[in-house]
């Protein structure tokens, strides 16, 4: 066996879906005789992911990230393939795999709308047995992580959808997962809450050593947070290792920004790659990765003294995403991984 | 104003259309509680040789049948519907239009009742049938029926206004509506025909709205009480029609100073 | 088992400082729960002014009827209406994964979760209705009767939690379930009255679609010492079924929820 905290092996989910044909004859004609479509959602999934991690699930909507989420929670089964996280088959959903993960999901609340934070966070101690002492240094470092203190004794309802956030972290932490699946933690909230939350899940991370993964639609949450990322799109892991090295493979171009001076002449970097902006005193190009090198060198060259600045940097991480998403991939960059 | 209601009514015709099934589901309501009081009040001739005063129990099956008609024509539920309108702020912009809201509330009723009535009336004829009810109507009662009908859905549905205003002033409508229906629960001639009442409730019914609402109309259309006294509880429920509407102008030009005021 | 009475009186305690907080409302909500008894009682009355016995029915037997009337209905919105309704909620806002991902059964959960504490008083209010129809049976109750109608009431409270455990669990396979439980709810006045005096057809609805009939109708009789041994057998051997009938429904539900079925 292995001491990863999840290792996933083939997992693939496949939704048979109901297919609904016009007219009240065909409804009543399909109660009898169901046509169904197979969609697949995930298609043979693996990877493993070790204990303290914190591991981001990119993809579009639809690619499958919230499928694969489900599957490791355990709230869906697998069509085939299997899966084991913190040494439990998720599905099987006994209580010790349940006691040892969390999920948390950024548009939908596991509170009581009408009761106090404080009196849902003792319901949960109970289901989830926390002895007293224990419930009450983790409720206290998350009070103080959190700043929940003037939070968890008002009704959920009065609370804003940045501090509903925090208590929802409270309550899916409190029982101290090794594994926390968050779907979208930071949705609809603004710029300096996401912000906060994000500072608390790498404390948190650091601190408890939680296991996390992470699915979001706000790069700078993965960015902010993740070594490591697993693309996934239309159910398939297109890439599956360093944020830092995602746009190495994924994208075959260098960004290369030059500042000219005095208005200089620059019709020439046309010929030296795929100019993407242009004003009186900046040029911005994209250039092949493998010659960026010898092309910077040229314009340097070729520029001499009317060139003020010159920068070579991959492009920006929301960008190549896109354009993976967008299927402008090139095949060589998946062949690469 | 007939361009209005036409226009009104095909709004609402497709604002219904969404939920057909809840509507004729909560038409169940409508003739539940008759069947169960109809059994009942059977039980009770039933050991009294098959008749209660004037009452055979073919009579009461007639009585009970029409009250399922006719609780349905009167139904009124702008009371429930106009308190959640306030608390969702859906009266304001409402208030802004050039029509009194009360039009789109009378043009949904009317809808409703029509559609629904699909369901209502087949039930009816199917419990008239398993119980042998026996009407005794003749034409001249089954056109003073359907203005007695008529007035009494006016009144009722005036009546929802009037408690729907509360909502102006408190959010607990709920409990002020409860009274209200728990009284024409006893004296409109929904647990008893209302000659079954004993004789000082009889009293009060006749001295209330409530009866006119229900048991007046339903008496008429089983061709019970003959020409005259018929025509003469029309009589009351004009009255009953008139009062309720000056107390609803009252109570609604009140409120709405009262809304206006706290700026809601 | 421990465990779970712990959660229930957590799950009590919750929500009865929520009611507690409203205290104008739940005035208001006792002042309704009498008004509603008392004119039903009052139509009782109404209908014994005519006769003594109402299909062998007398008026304190009727009394107690409606007495037990008030307890189930009390229990059944002191708790399992309002957490099937949740439960609903939860479906269509895929806010069940959470109850799901929950170390403890989650029929537990969703069938106790949530509680209208107010209504306890309808119970209380059902049992002094119940007492006022005894004081005027003068009947004397027995060790043995009094057992029966704990035991009855008990089967009829479970038997009707076993049909809305079925009703709602379709809600894991289509969305409106509320409908349906919207025809429950008209039946359910139908209660207030023996089952017997119903025609064929809707005596049989009562009794076994809608087992209102048999939950509130036997405990009644079972008080005064009108049930006989081999009915409260039969009662419990139905509600037996019934609760193994619905558990598995559940489960099938879940599974198809989770995909496991497909």
């Amino acid at each position: 066996m292995t001491d990863a905290v999840i290792d996933v092996r083939g997992l693939t989910k496949v939704y048979r879906v109901h297919e609904r044909q016009e007219g009240l004859g065909a409804a009543v004609r399909s109660i009898f005789n169901r046509k169904f479509r197979e969609v697949p959602a995930v298609t043979d999934a693996t990877f493993r992911i070790e204990a303290g991690e914190v591991v981001g699930f990119l993809g579009p909507n639809g690619a499958g990230k919230t499928t694969t989420l489900k599957m490791l929670s355990g709230l869906l089964y697998p069509t085939s393939g299997g899966a084991r996280v913190v040494g439990h088959v998720p599905w099987r959903r006994d209580a010790d795999f349940l006691r040892a993960i969390t999920l948390l999901m950024g548009n939908r609340t596991q509170l009581v709308w009408d009761i106090a934070a404080a009196d849902s966070l003792r319901v949960l101690q109970e289901i989830y047995r926390i002895p007293e002492d224990r419930y009450r240094a983790t409720l206290g470092e998350l009070t103080d992580l959190l700043e929940l203190e003037p939070l968890l004794h008002k009704p959920v309802r009065d609370l804003s959808l940045g501090e509903r956030m925090k208590v929802e972290f409270a309550a899916g932490l409190i029982h101290s997962p090794r594994v926390a699946f968050l779907d979208e933690p930071t949705l609809g909230l603004d710029v300096s809450m996401q912000s906060r939350i994000r500072r608390f899940v790498a404390e948190h991370n650091r601190r408890a050593g939680t296991t996390v993964i992470l699915t979001s639609h706000y790069m700078d949450d993965v960015v902010a947070l993740c070594k490591r990322v697993i693309v996934i799109h239309h159910g398939r892991l297109l890439y599956d290792g360093q944020l830092g090295e995602l746009a190495q493979r994924m994208a075959p171009y260098k960004v290369i920004t030059v500042a000219l001076r005095d208005g200089a002449a620059s019709a020439f970097l046309d010929e030296l790659g795929t100019v993407t902006s242009r004003d009186e005193a900046s040029v911005t190009l994209h250039v092949p990765r493998e010659s960026a090198p010898e092309r910077t060198a040229r314009i340097v060259r070729d520029l001499e003294g009317s060139l003020a600045d010159i920068s070579v940097e991959d492009p920006p991480i929301e960008e190549v995403i896109d354009r993976v998403f967008a299927g402008e991939r090139m095949p060589e960059a998946l062949a690469a991984t | 104003m007939i361009q209005i209601y036409r226009a009104l009514l095909i709004q609402a015709f497709q604002q219904m259309a969404q939920y057909r099934v809840a509507m004729f589901l909560y038409a169940l309501f409508s003739f539940i509680r008759p069947i169960i009081f109809l059994a009942a009040w059977l039980a009770v001739a039933e050991s009294q040789g098959g008749r209660l005063g004037a009452l055979s129990s073919s009579d009461l099956a007639a009585y009970f049948v029409i009250t399922i008609v006719v609780t349905h024509a009167t139904q009124a539920w702008d009371f429930f519907e106009f308190e959640w309108e306030i608390r969702q702020g859906r009266l304001s912009p409402k208030l802004l239009r050039p029509l009194h809201p009360i039009h789109y509330s009378i043009t949904g009723n009317i809808l409703w009742k029509l559609q629904t009535s699909l369901a209502v009336v087949p039930v009816a004829i199917l419990i008239a049938i398993t119980f042998d009810a026996r009407f005794t109507t003749t034409p001249s009662h089954l056109v003073l029926g359907a203005v007695s009908t008529a007035l009494g859905a006016a009144l009722a549905f005036t009546f929802g206004w009037v408690f729907a205003s509360v909502a102006f002033w408190t959010t607990r409508v709920h409990a002020v509506v409860t009274l209200y229906q728990r009284a024409a629960f006893i004296f409109s001639g929904q647990i008893a025909p209302l000659a079954l009442l004993p004789g000082p409730l009889l009293a009060v019914a006749y001295a209330l709205p409530f009866a006119y609402m229900l048991g007046v109309p339903s008496d008429i259309l089983r061709g019970g009480p003959d020409i005259a006294t018929a025509l003469l509880m029309i009589g009351g429920q004009v009255v009953w029609l008139a009062i309720a509407i000056g107390v609803y102008r009252i109570v609604w030009s009140a409120g709405l100073r009262q809304y206006t005021a706290v700026g809601a | 088992m421990d465990r779970y009475l712990r959660l229930l009186r957590l799950f009590v305690r919750t929500e009865l400082q929520f009611a507690l907080e409203y205290r104008v409302n739940l005035a208001l909500e006792i002042m309704q729960m009498v008004v509603v008894a008392g004119t039903s009682l009052a139509a009782v009355l109404i209908l014994f002014a005519y006769t003594e016995v109402m299909n062998g029915w007398t008026l304190g037997q009727m009394v107690v009827l409606l007495g037990v009337y008030y307890i189930v209905q009390g229990v059944e919105e002191l708790v399992m209406q309002p957490s099937f309704q949740k439960f609903m909620e939860h479906v269509r806002d895929g806010t069940l994964d959470f109850i799901l991902l929950k170390p403890v059964s989650s029929q537990f959960m969703v069938s106790f979760r949530h509680f209208q504490t107010v209504q306890t008083l309808q119970v209380l209010l059902g049992l002094v209705i119940t007492g006022l129809g005894l004081a005027q049976l003068a009947a004397t109750v027995t060790l043995t009767s009094a057992g029966a109608f704990a035991f009855t009431l008990a089967c009829g409270l479970v038997l009707i939690y076993a049909l809305l455990l079925v009703l709602s669990t379709l809600a894991f396979w289509f969305v409106r379930v509320d409908n349906i439980l919207a025809i429950f709810w008209a039946f359910i006045d139908a209660g207030r009255f023996p089952i017997d005096i119903y025609p064929g057809w809707l005596r049989i609805t009562m009794s076994t679609v809608i087992p209102v009939g048999i939950a509130v109708t036997v405990p009644a009789k079972a008080i005064a010492g009108l049930v006989d041994l081999q009915t409260v057998g039969l009662i419990f051997l139905a509600t037996a079924v019934a609760w193994m009938v619905s558990r598995a429904f559940w489960k099938r539900g879940l599974r198809a929820y989770t995909g496991a079925s497909a």
